[in-house]
């Protein structure tokens, strides 16, 4: 128990900067000197205004000792301490004395395990605690110049060249697959002539990160391949060569068509052609460009042609006008000719205009005719063909007429034989039919189940994949929060486990748990014993009462009773006296046993050593004294 | 104007055309000092575009060997047979360098990124801030000049960044 205690207590005054020695292991080795220390620097961390002015140390000289242990002593009771304390405690210390101030001076230190326990945990909480402690370590280095600078400050302080990261694409005969791959000249190329990856690079400083990019691009590919294939081109049920080159195709009919798309509208719209659709076209001639694009591209609209008419045809007309218009020069009339022809070319721009409105409106309706006329014509010829087959069987019919009995006999006949010869046909048929039929049935229950099997499979697959994906993030999740962990484990404090405190704890109050029932057991036992011996008295009381009354009673008749009677009350007597001597003995051996426990703890407190040590340390004062008087007198 | 390939023996002709291809393809193309005693400035400038030309043209019409080897017995006869060995060794390598170039058929183009997560301790007002800062650097290529652009986002903005980036990709997918 008490070596628990002492461990504890000498190991927070180690913490707290005592120098204990390894060999101390209980507070009954300790000395004046180391006890003054401990005190010292736990006051100190107690309350450093009080503590800043005490000596860690015991000076040499006997009354500056008795002083130095007077102020700890005030110190010590300034803190809180309730128990005897004076300078004795230190100079001439007894070993619980000791124990208790300490205990209470340790219960008194501030809680830094418990506030650096309690400081946030976790992975950031790690991450800035290293950087803190980097950046501190780089704090205390002091700078120095780069040219004279030692690996220790490599690290920290070159002016480093920092490359930015810059990638040039590279040529590695790993990464290729195909039907290429075993040409005989890709072969030759790659043993002769084409450099290794680290000379590829024109300057060295590019080369990782052109390998990092090269490597994150393959990755990331063959990633999205891989994600693609588990999610669409298991279901698709092709192998991989097929499930691309059916995408390849339906990429290029995708673009296909929005080019196709793109280009329409404009085309469409020929007269209003934006730019950006014009370049368009310009992009798309030149990747087509032998096909006639002109016809499709120029193929204009009914109205683009009118108004394409109409206006060159103005353009003549005014071209006719203006010679005539130069020619006459007489300036009166010019103002007054112009407006009348401005008004004739008005007019005759409306009526052209009127005209080309009634003619667009005749060719609508002609278009119009025309397509009944068409349908009509259609018509007609399928009015014609049907009519032209009846007048056939009618024609056959005639041919018939001349013998009818006869063709009519003919033709019964006909008629049965083939009537019979479908009905045959069809029994047969039947007959094939049935085990075709059977077949067909058999066959397609195969082809379900199999959809089923391999539907089923594909989805065990899929879910396969799943799990091994959530398997992987977990194992990667778990791997770091044991590495977390572990950190965080080597920074804990290694000593003084607080869970082996917590068990002793518990071990100690179960232990007094247990002595606790026993005390309580004997006390009832005491008790019991009481009881019997207070029953057993009064039974022996009323015994004799009644023995004595009889024997009396009979003593005055006969000799020999009267004698009986007086052996009777002596022997009464005696008992008595019996009894009590045992109880006095009882309590004579109590008080031995106080005293001796009174000598115990008396020879506990080294009483003997201590005075010798108090009448030695006596002599030193008046030693000293003296020798101060013989310095004044000389003085 | 092939013909003056016929100067140089074949090994060499053999490496130059290898060279060349690697310039194709985004990697150190071959500079005229090493052949200045061959040919004149004229002449390299000519040679050079005329191969590389010729190159991309039979990639990327897929053209068969055959008429690639007449078109360059009718240039150069006597290293038909080896450029036409160079073309058919790099057919790939050239024919992923013209995918990239088409890729990159925009007014600008992400050339290259780079990134790098700092952590802003403190600033001047608070003392401890403990932000993390995503500086990111992209170099762009527009009209064919490198400009380079770099960002710092914190984390919210880089999240809304990755968000319509992602929103950007679900397209390319449907696409697909």
């Amino acid at each position: 128990m008490m070596e628990e205690v002492d461990r504890i207590l000498i190991h927070a005054l180690r913490q707290v900067g005592t120098e204990v020695d390894e060999d101390v292991d209980s507070i009954r080795q300790f000395t004046s000197e180391l006890l003054v220390e401990g005190v010292v620097r736990c006051i100190r961390v107690i309350d450093p205004g009080l503590g800043g002015g005490l000596a860690p140390s015991l000076p040499p000289g006997m009354s500056a000792r008795f002083r130095v242990g007077m102020s700890l002593a005030q110190a010590c009771q300034d803190v809180g301490y309730k128990g005897e304390i004076g300078y004795q405690t230190f100079l001439y210390s007894s070993e619980p004395e000791i124990r208790s101030l300490l205990m209470f001076l340790v219960e008194k230190l501030p809680r830094e395990s418990a506030e650096a326990s309690a400081q946030p945990s976790g992975k950031s909480a790690v991450l800035q605690r290293a950087i803190a402690a980097a950046i501190r370590a780089q704090l205390d280095l002091a700078w120095v110049p780069p040219n004279c600078s030692l690996p220790l400050h490599c690290e920290t302080q070159s002016g480093g060249v920092l490359n930015s990261f810059y990638t040039q694409p590279l040529s590695s005969p790993h990464c290729t697959k195909g039907s290429e791959e075993n040409l005989k000249e890709v072969k030759e190329y790659r043993r002769d002539v084409l450099p290794p990856v680290t000379a590829q690079f024109s300057s060295s400083a590019s080369m990782v990160a052109s390998l990092l990019e090269q490597h994150a691009a393959e990755l990331s590919a063959a990633q999205e391949w891989d994600g693609e294939w588990k999610s669409q081109g298991l279901l698709s049920r092709l192998t991989p060569q097929e499930y691309r080159s059916r995408k390849l195709a339906r990429l290029q009919k995708r673009i296909q068509e929005q080019l196709r798309s793109a280009a329409q509208p404009s085309s469409e719209s020929a007269f209003g052609v934006s730019r950006p659709a014009s370049d368009l076209m310009d992009v798309l001639q030149s990747f087509r460009a032998s096909a006639p694009t002109e016809h499709v591209l120029k193929k204009g609209t009914h109205f683009t042609h009118t108004q394409k008419f109409t206006f060159t045809q103005e353009a003549a007309a005014a071209a006719a006008v203006t010679p005539i218009l130069s020619a006459q020069e007489s300036s009166g009339d010019v103002q007054l000719r112009q407006q009348e022809e401005l008004s004739a070319l008005q007019a005759q721009f409306q009526q052209l205009c009127s005209d080309v409105d009634h003619l667009a409106a005749d060719m609508r309706r002609t278009a119009v005719t025309h397509a009944q006329v068409l349908d009509e014509l259609k018509q007609r010829e399928l009015g014609n063909t049907e009519k032209e087959e009846k007048l056939q069987v009618k024609k056959k019919t005639i041919d018939l007429l001349p013998e009818a009995d006869n063709n009519v006999i003919q033709l019964q006949s006909l008629v049965e034989a083939s009537a019979k010869r479908v009905v045959n046909l069809a029994s047969q048929w039947e007959k094939r039919r049935a085990p075709l039929i059977d077949e067909h049935r058999r066959l397609k229950e195969i082809c379900s189940r199999q959809d089923l099997d391999s539907s089923r499979k594909l989805s065990e697959i899929k879910s396969l994949h799943e799990k091994i994906h959530v398997s992987t993030e977990e194992a990667k999740k778990k791997e770091e929060t044991y590495k977390q962990l572990l950190t965080e484990l080597e920074s804990l404090p290694q000593d003084a486990s607080r869970s082996a405190y917590t068990q002793r704890i518990l071990e100690i109050v179960s232990n007094i748990k247990k002595q606790k029932e026993e005390i309580t057991k004997i006390l009832s036992d005491t008790r019991e014993l009481q009881k019997e011996i207070n029953s057993l008295t009064g039974k022996l009381d009323r015994t004799f009462a009644v023995t004595d009354e009889l024997v009396f009673k009979d003593a005055k008749k006969d000799e020999s009773v009267r004698k009986s009677y007086k052996y009777l009350a002596a022997l009464h007597e005696n008992c008595n006296q019996l009894i009590q001597t045992i109880e006095d003995t009882g309590t004579i051996l109590r008080e031995i046993r106080d005293l001796e426990e009174q000598i115990e703890t008396e020879n506990g407190n080294k009483t003997v050593a201590n005075l010798e040590r108090i009448l030695d340390d006596f002599k030193a004062i008046r030693q000293e004294n003296a020798a101060l008087a013989a310095k004044v007198k000389e003085g | 104007n092939m013909e003056v390939l016929d100067r140089l023996p074949e090994p060499d002709c053999v490496k130059l055309c290898h060279r060349l291809v690697d310039g194709l393809c985004g990697r150190e193309p071959p500079c005229r000092g090493e052949y200045g005693a061959t040919w004149s400035l004229q002449e390299w400038a000519g040679l050079r575009d005329s191969l590389t030309a010729l190159f991309c043209r039979a990639v990327g019409s897929n053209s068969a060997d055959e008429e690639v080897l007449a078109e360059l017995q009718k240039l150069c006869s006597r290293h038909a047979h080896a450029v036409l060995n160079v073309l058919r060794s790099r057919r790939r390598e050239v024919r992923l360098a013209l995918l990239s170039r088409t890729d990159c058929m925009s007014s600008a183009a992400l050339q290259d990124f780079d990134w790098s997560l700092k952590l802003a301790l403190s600033s001047d007002k608070i003392s401890s801030l403990n932000t993390p800062l995503l500086s990111l650097s992209l170099d762009v290529r527009e009209n064919g000049a490198l400009r380079p652009v770099a960002v710092e986002m914190s984390k919210e903005e880089l999240s809304a960044l990755i968000s319509s980036l992602e929103a950007a990709n679900k397209v390319m997918l449907q696409m697909k």
